[in-house]
């Protein structure tokens, strides 16, 4: 009887100890984050892609898979590092010198693809494991760096968008992760009665861009070819919609290498079309001419007359030949680009008013691009301009300002004289809707009357320019050239310009206006005879993609 | 009575241990299907990520450029646009 209670009391004894294990495992040490059975899994987003205004590819996401290996079980390092180096065709040392054998976990290389993976899996080492990730492709490759931007890590090694519209739109394109925590047993598989929590990730929002990537070829292809031909330093198009200032095209040479961009500097970065401040030089005396006439200060034949150079002050200002052909209109201003002429209508204006017109065009402000990176420019305080200030901006010098302002403000002219605001993302589209971004008027500057009476001005500025361009025959192409001096340590460097040339075909009802810059052009320093030539190219070959017919 | 009570209870237990044992064996069966699923849904995506990468190369500028060549057609072999235009539209 004795020993039945013993052995009674024995069993009462483990059932006490496995009930208070029981109690210290479920509620002391809260079982549910601590089960060894229960798994927590981040469900990462797939990254948003990018189309053109065509629904073509500029960027995809690809499989890809980051190579580690866990040193402490590495049995033969020689023969591992041997394998590894043939495989991924790297250095021994590389590898070598990633691999810290102190660590349990060491990545050794990332965005391997497939091929590599398989190629490695082969070897069966058992030391060497992969994790699942993707990253961006490119159908395309470089064609539009700056506008894409790329994807980078930031602190805490997480995706991140610089840039471009990949940095823009980085929280719609990059989603929102959702996590799985499952139950498993020890062959994992879900355990049915245990814990099973879905939430689904929402993957990132695709963008469609109003880039058409024919145009786009085709502004690279000339632009490169122009560089080249003109030995300019660097260069930029950029191909808008004037009615809406949609960005059809903007290509910056240099560019980099999207997936590479790890082995191009910083500077190479920068879209010069968004960042860069330059002086604009004649293709700036457009704004002042349609301002004045704006303002009924001038009409399109009153005269002027051309006698010499101007003195403002302790300055003289010529026009760019030094040479004066007395009483001209003041189309011929434009025709000829006459600084003197520009004097006279911007003393016509009125300081006061030279200025208002610069803050109406958004000058010293962003445009609002739906791009990263923008610079504003400067304008200074209306208190800190001097006459000369107000001479010389009349002719686009002494101001800084970016060519994408100068794209919007020239656009206001020949749309009827609205101020857009420019945009590359046309519709972002997730799973439940498709969001459409509508052209955006900022407001009005000109009437219709002015916009109409500056085309004209400014087709027979090409017709009647001192330079003869190998034109498309039949077609009406309005359009102005500039040059502009490049300060250094503020001093004009004579031999360093930036050469411009912007213009807009069919004149009547413009498909499409492009600008182009070429940043210190080497066989000619002037606008008229490299970019201007290289904008004619470009004009041509979009009349014939846009099938533009001559009389339109 | 006795007898009849320890047969039924005996029957039971067998009953619901039989009843335990399937239950296990469609759970394990079921979560090897779940995870069978899960790993086809994986391979899906990549396959879907490879084709997708596929049909974009293939649709590419530099993809047309490298067929263009192939296939000869060269700067020789550019259109040779009609000089008077006006004839062309009567």
């Amino acid at each position: 009887m004795q020993k039945i209670k013993l052995i009674f009391l024995f069993f009462i004894a483990f059932y006490i100890a496995i009930v208070v294990r029981l109690f210290f495992l479920q509620v002391i040490y809260s079982p549910v984050n601590k089960s060894p059975y229960l798994k927590t899994n981040k469900l990462v987003p797939v990254r948003g892609r990018i189309y053109d205004q065509k629904n073509q590819s500029l960027v995809l996401n690809q499989n890809s898979y980051q190579m580690y290996v866990e040193p402490k079980k590495i049995e033969d390092k020689d023969r591992l590092l041997h394998q590894l180096s043939e495989s991924l065709e790297i250095e021994e040392a590389s590898i070598s010198a990633k691999l810290d054998m102190s660590k349990y976990w060491v990545a050794i290389a990332s965005g391997l693809t497939q091929e590599q993976k398989d190629k490695i899996d082969k070897l069966n080492l058992k030391e060497v494991g992969f994790d699942y990730q993707t990253k961006r492709y490119y159908p395309e490759a470089s064609l539009s760096a700056h506008i894409l931007g790329f994807l980078g890590k930031d602190s805490q090694g997480e995706d991140v968008g610089h840039l471009g519209v990949e940095g823009f739109y980085d929280r719609d394109l990059r989603g929102l992760p959702g996590f799985l925590e499952t139950e498993r047993d020890i062959l994992g598989r879900p355990i049915l009665i245990g814990v099973q929590q879905r939430v689904e990730a929402e993957d990132g929002r695709d963008l469609i861009l109003t880039i058409d990537k024919n145009v786009q070829e085709i502004s690279k292809k000339r632009l490169l070819e122009g560089m080249e031909k003109y030995k300019a330093k660097k260069g930029c198009v950029i191909t808008a919609d004037p009615k809406t200032m949609a960005i059809l095209s903007l290509v910056c040479l240099p560019d980099y290498d999207l997936e590479k961009y790890y082995l191009f500097n910083e500077n190479f970065y920068k879209n010069q079309a968004i960042a860069d401040l330059y002086e604009p030089g004649s293709v700036f005396k457009p704004l002042i001419v349609a301002s004045a006439l704006e303002e009924k200060k001038i009409k399109a034949n009153d005269t002027y007359d051309e006698t010499g150079q101007v003195a403002v002050g302790e300055y003289k200002i010529k026009t760019w030949n030094d040479k004066y052909e007395g009483k001209i209109s003041m189309t011929r201003i434009l025709e000829k680009s006459s600084n003197v002429g520009m004097v006279y209508i911007g003393e016509k204006l009125g300081d006061k008013k030279i200025y208002s017109y610069l803050e109406k065009f958004g000058f010293g402000k962003n445009t609002g691009i739906d791009l990263e990176g923008e610079a504003s420019g400067y304008l200074k305080p209306a208190n800190g301009w001097y006459p000369i200030d107000y001479a010389t901006v009349t002719f686009g010098q002494g101001i800084a300002i970016t060519p994408i302002q100068m794209t919007r403000a020239f656009a206001s002219l020949i749309n009827g004289g609205y101020l857009m605001k420019p945009y590359v993302v046309q519709k972002i589209i997730s799973k439940s809707k498709t969001t459409e971004m509508k052209p955006k008027i900022e407001k009005r500057i000109f009437s219709q009357t002015t916009s109409d009476i500056i085309k004209k001005m400014l087709v027979s500025t090409v017709e009647n320019a001192e330079a003869k361009w190998d034109r498309p025959k039949g077609f009406s192409i309005g359009g102005k050239t500039g040059t502009a001096q490049v300060p250094i340590k503020g001093i004009y460097d004579a031999s360093k310009t930036i050469a411009s040339f912007i213009g807009f075909v069919p004149a009547e009802n413009p498909k499409f206006l492009t600008f182009v810059v070429l940043y210190e052009p080497q066989s000619s320093i002037w606008g008229s005879e490299t970019a201007a030539p290289l904008f004619f190219k470009i004009a041509k070959d979009l009349i014939v993609y846009y099938n533009i017919s001559p009389g339109q | 009575m006795k007898n009849a009570l320890l047969k039924t209870s005996g029957l039971i237990m067998i009953a619901l241990v039989i009843f335990n044992l399937f239950v296990m064996i469609s759970g394990i069966v079921i979560s090897d299907e779940i995870n069978a699923f899960e790993q086809k849904a994986d391979k899906l995506h990549k396959i879907n990520l490879t084709l997708e990468k596929e049909v974009a190369s293939l649709s590419s500028l530099s993809f047309a450029q490298i067929q263009a060549k192939e296939f000869g057609f060269t700067n020789s072999t550019a259109p040779q646009y009609i000089g008077e235009l006006k004839y062309a539209k009567n």
